[in-house]
């Protein structure tokens, strides 16, 4: 069951790096489910509010988890997401605060449906699902309907976070650690979003970033790691 | 593990170490700070606020939460007899979660589990456990270990990379951290017996709390999950029941409470013995259903539900022990459908097919919609 | 420097999982378990998943059907992940009642402390046997998902035969279901080596869709993740 997958989960993610260091050029023609391009014209979007979480990593490797540094991401994330998104000739809306416990469900579903394709499709690999046909053909189905519903919108982008960043004890550690040949970690940033067609619930387009640099605490990195998620987001049609 | 360590920080009736010592009437002259104040967002007690803040939001969503309206009601009224001025910056949750487990966050709102809640016996015994978390919140705790744990894991990072001699830092730091942790603990049940004295509470129900979880720890199974997260890293000792019993000897009288305590939460036993059996750590249960039984106006409910342990552990003899605790339960006619099914069960497995039709029949009747209904009535056919 | 660990554990760990295709038709799981599949899945292959064996059709964070092919009596179920959990292993006896079985599953997928509630479990002919059937609903510690599943299974000559699947509640329970359910109706247990064949096979199991239960559980929070292991990074 899936705790027993879980555990092995972190590995795979380790191993589904690889690839992505290797050729990032390849992952472009990945990131789109099948047949689809652009954008429809006058298209709205709803941004859903980023499901980020932050945590420090002291120098004995004590995972802290970082609700300081969380909230400030979140602010971060949704100034840079609202720049990039105005740029995209889409009307763009937000999700309101208070409507985040309604959809935290369809958030959490997000959040499995992200990690299978990262792990299954960007990935690729042995980890490859044969059933797919190398295609990114994943769907949330009707659970997104309620969403549509509720505010009107054509497409919903879904975006996820989970950043860890070392101390400077735990740097100097690494490096000490990194001189015997073993590698400890210095905390990883991994993000996804998905950008979701509200009439199907198709994810139309997926982006993951998995990296060792990035920083969601401060305003300017953290837009640097938005537009870094958001590189290939599709264009709006032309005519 | 790192989180969970971090989290029970804050924490919870952390067994500790306290020994008796010598305890003179004024060290229970205790008097609380005024109420705190938001800390500096910037600081890092504003951080742990912070954090807190957000935790704390996340448990308002929770499915875990037990949303009873008196109940919540009763629990905080209780816990602010203890806190006194400090009440209104005090928020009680009650979690379902079968292990014993109460916690304070440094912001004010303090978590109790409802395998607490059906392990202690009255209002006294819980009025024990919440005044020992206020302790902790008035003396700001959380705070403190933070800084130490954060200190400590640094240097014994450093320590670390150099063989041997780390390793004896590493057992050094350790026993540092114990001893610090050891003076919260005695100073947060000090604090604890003063404000339940103060509220008409009987100090000596304190110690029985220890006394009962030392009976279940004992009957673990192997090595098992235990009874309480917190028990893991440092074991109830009989020197706690101790000191806890001296301090009452110098703050005698109060009430226990225990018809009142069992009035509000019997409604809840039924589902809080099930999510008990469930853990799966049947020798634990049998220790604790054993317990509660005794002179207990829900003996009947405890030893209906020691047999569903016996019959799940299924050692040598269990069905035996189970059977007839069954069968005590009910004898009387008592209405509880688990014990007709578990000696239906029973005397399934031994092909005395009339009896097991017979105590089928009568689960039934009583419980006509249970999800295995259709299961039984399979079974009380082919009987 | 980052980079450091990931190459580290490339190294060391390469292999270690992968993903095959299992083909439209008859597939024999085990040494006498086989069934009929009207589609493909796929079979993910990792260290810890003995003694099942795991399809899914979305990814393993999705939807994971589990196979079990003849569990031996005394043989602990998923022994790996007991000991990294410290909780008790559990251990298939072949003179289980369904009741234990089932709540040997339940074990099983509650050592994680995700919330596990019994729907329904009622006798069911199963891979031509006697057997039975559960439904459940589970929220799922790590992230709060709200799932439901089910299971089939049958005892064959002292050995466990099983069939478990569980999916989101939301969109992934629904879509696969009728899938899931050709599979278990359509699995065969063969005899074991040497024995006669069995007297009469029974006709498979008729039963209707659960769909969504009406009472819906809320998603469990951070209260419980107090005491959850955290995910490494
Ligand atoms: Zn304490
Ligand atoms: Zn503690």
């Amino acid at each position: 069951m899936s705790l027993l997958i879980r555990r092995y989960l972190v590995v795979f993610f380790l191993f589904s790096a690889l690839p992505a260091v290797l050729s990032p050029a390849l992952a472009q023609s990945k990131n789109r489910a099948p047949g689809f391009s652009d954008l429809a014209k006058e298209a709205s979007i709803l941004v859903m509010t980023p499901d980020v979480e932050l945590y420090s990593i002291s120098a004995g490797g004590v995972i802290e988890p970082k609700a300081d540094w969380t909230e400030s991401a979140q602010r971060h994330l949704q100034a840079s997401l609202q720049t990039r998104m105005t740029g995209s000739q889409l009307k763009v809306q937000f999700l309101p605060e208070e409507d985040g416990d309604a959809f935290a469900e369809i958030s959490a579903l997000h959040a499995a449906v992200a990690q299978s394709i990262a792990l299954h499709h960007l990935s690729g690999g042995n980890l490859k699902l044969p059933t797919k046909n190398d295609q990114m053909d994943w769907s949330l189905g009707d659970a997104v309907t309620p969403i549509r519903q509720k505010h009107g919108a054509d497409y919903a982008l879904f975006v996820w976070f989970r950043d860890s960043y070392a101390s400077s004890e735990r740097k100097a550690a690494m490096f000490a650690m990194a001189l015997l040949g073993i590698g400890i970690s210095g905390g990883i940033q991994v993000g996804y979003a998905s950008l979701v067609d509200l009439k199907n619930g198709q994810v139309l387009w997926f982006n993951r970033l998995l990296r060792g640099t990035g920083d969601l605490r401060e305003q300017a990195p953290a837009t640097e790691t938005v537009n870094a998620l958001l590189n290939d987001f599709p264009a709006v049609a032309a005519r | 593990m790192k989180r969970r360590q971090w989290l029970h920080m804050g924490c919870a009736v952390c067994a500790s170490l306290a020994a008796g010592g010598l305890l003179a009437q004024g060290d229970l002259d205790y008097a609380p700070p005024e109420r705190l104040a938001r800390p500096d967002a910037a600081s890092d007690e504003g951080g742990l606020w912070a954090m807190m803040d957000r935790e704390e939001k996340n448990l308002r969503r929770s499915g875990l939460l037990l949303r009873d309206e008196q109940l919540n009601r009763y629990i905080q009224s209780l816990a602010c007899s203890l806190a006194g001025e400090h009440c209104g910056d005090i928020r009680v949750y009650l979690v379902r979660t079968p292990q014993f487990n109460a916690s304070m966050a440094p912001n004010g709102s303090m978590q109790i589990w409802s395998g607490l809640l059906l392990r202690v016996a009255n209002e006294a015994q819980l009025a024990a456990v919440i005044g020992h978390e206020v302790g902790h919140y008035l003396q700001r705790h959380s705070l403190a270990r933070l800084r130490d744990i954060r200190d400590k894991a640094a240097l014994g990072q450093v320590l670390g990379l150099f063989g041997i001699a780390g390793l004896v830092g590493q057992v050094a730091l350790n026993a540092t951290a114990f001893a610090y942790q050891r003076d919260h603990e005695r100073e947060a049940d000090r604090i604890g017996a003063v404000l339940m004295h103060r509220a008409g509470y009987s100090v000596e129900e304190s110690a029985k709390v220890w006394d009962g979880m030392l009976q279940e720890m004992r009957a673990r199974d192997g090595d098992g999950a235990t009874v309480s997260p917190l028990f893991a890293t440092h074991p109830p000792t009989p020197e706690r029941r101790d000191s806890l019993s001296a301090i009452a000897a110098l703050l005698p009288g109060g009430s226990a409470g225990t018809e009142s305590y069992l009035t509000r939460v019997s409604p809840f036993l039924d589902d809080w013995c099930e999510d008990e059996v469930k853990r799966h750590q049947f020798s634990e249960s049998v220790a604790l259903f054993s317990r509660l039984m005794v002179a207990s106006p829900v003996a009947g409910l405890m030893q209906c539900y020691r047999a569903e342990a016996y019959r799940l552990r299924g050692a040598d003899g269990d069905d035996e022990r189970a059977l007839s605790d069954y069968r005590l339960a009910t004898r009387d006619g008592a209405p509880l459908a688990k014990a007709y099914r578990g000696i239906g069960l029973i005397e399934r497995q031994r092909h005395r097919n009339s009896e097991a039709a017979q105590a089928f029949r009568r689960y039934l009747e009583l419980s006509p919609g249970a999800p295995d209904a259709g299961l039984i009535r399979s079974y009380l056919e082919s009987a | 420097m980052k980079y450091l660990i990931v190459m580290v554990a490339v190294v060391v760990l390469a292999g270690c999982g992968s993903v095959r295709k299992v083909e439209t038709g008859t597939n024999k799981v085990g040494e006498r378990f086989s069934m009929q599949l009207e589609g493909p899945w796929n079979h993910v292959d990792f260290p810890g998943i003995k003694p099942g064996q795991l399809w899914t059709m979305e990814g393993i964070t999705v939807d994971e059907l589990i196979i079990y092919a003849g569990i031996k009596d005394g043989q602990v179920m998923h022994p790996d992940n007991a000991a990294q959990t410290k909780k008790q292993n559990v251990v298939f006896r072949r003179d289980m009642p369904t009741e234990k079985i089932v709540s040997m599953f339940e074990s099983v997928m509650t050592r994680d402390d995700s919330v596990f509630k019994l729907l329904r479990i009622e006798p069911s002919s199963f891979a031509g046997r006697k057997g039975f059937l559960f439904e459940f609903e589970r929220i799922r510690r790590n992230d709060n998902l709200r799932q439901l599943g089910f299971g089939y299974g049958a005892v064959d000559d002292g050995e466990l035969f099983a069939l478990v699947y569980v999916a989101p509640a939301l969109t992934f329970f629904p879509r696969h279901q009728a899938r899931v359910e050709a599979i278990a109706h359509s699995a065969l247990i063969s005899p074991p080596v040497g024995a006669a064949a069995p007297v009469a096979i029974l006709p498979p199991p008729v039963r209707v869709s659960i769909g969504m239960p009406g009472q819906r559980l809320p998603a469990v929070s951070t209260a419980a993740r107090a005491v959850a292991i955290p995910e490494p990074k």
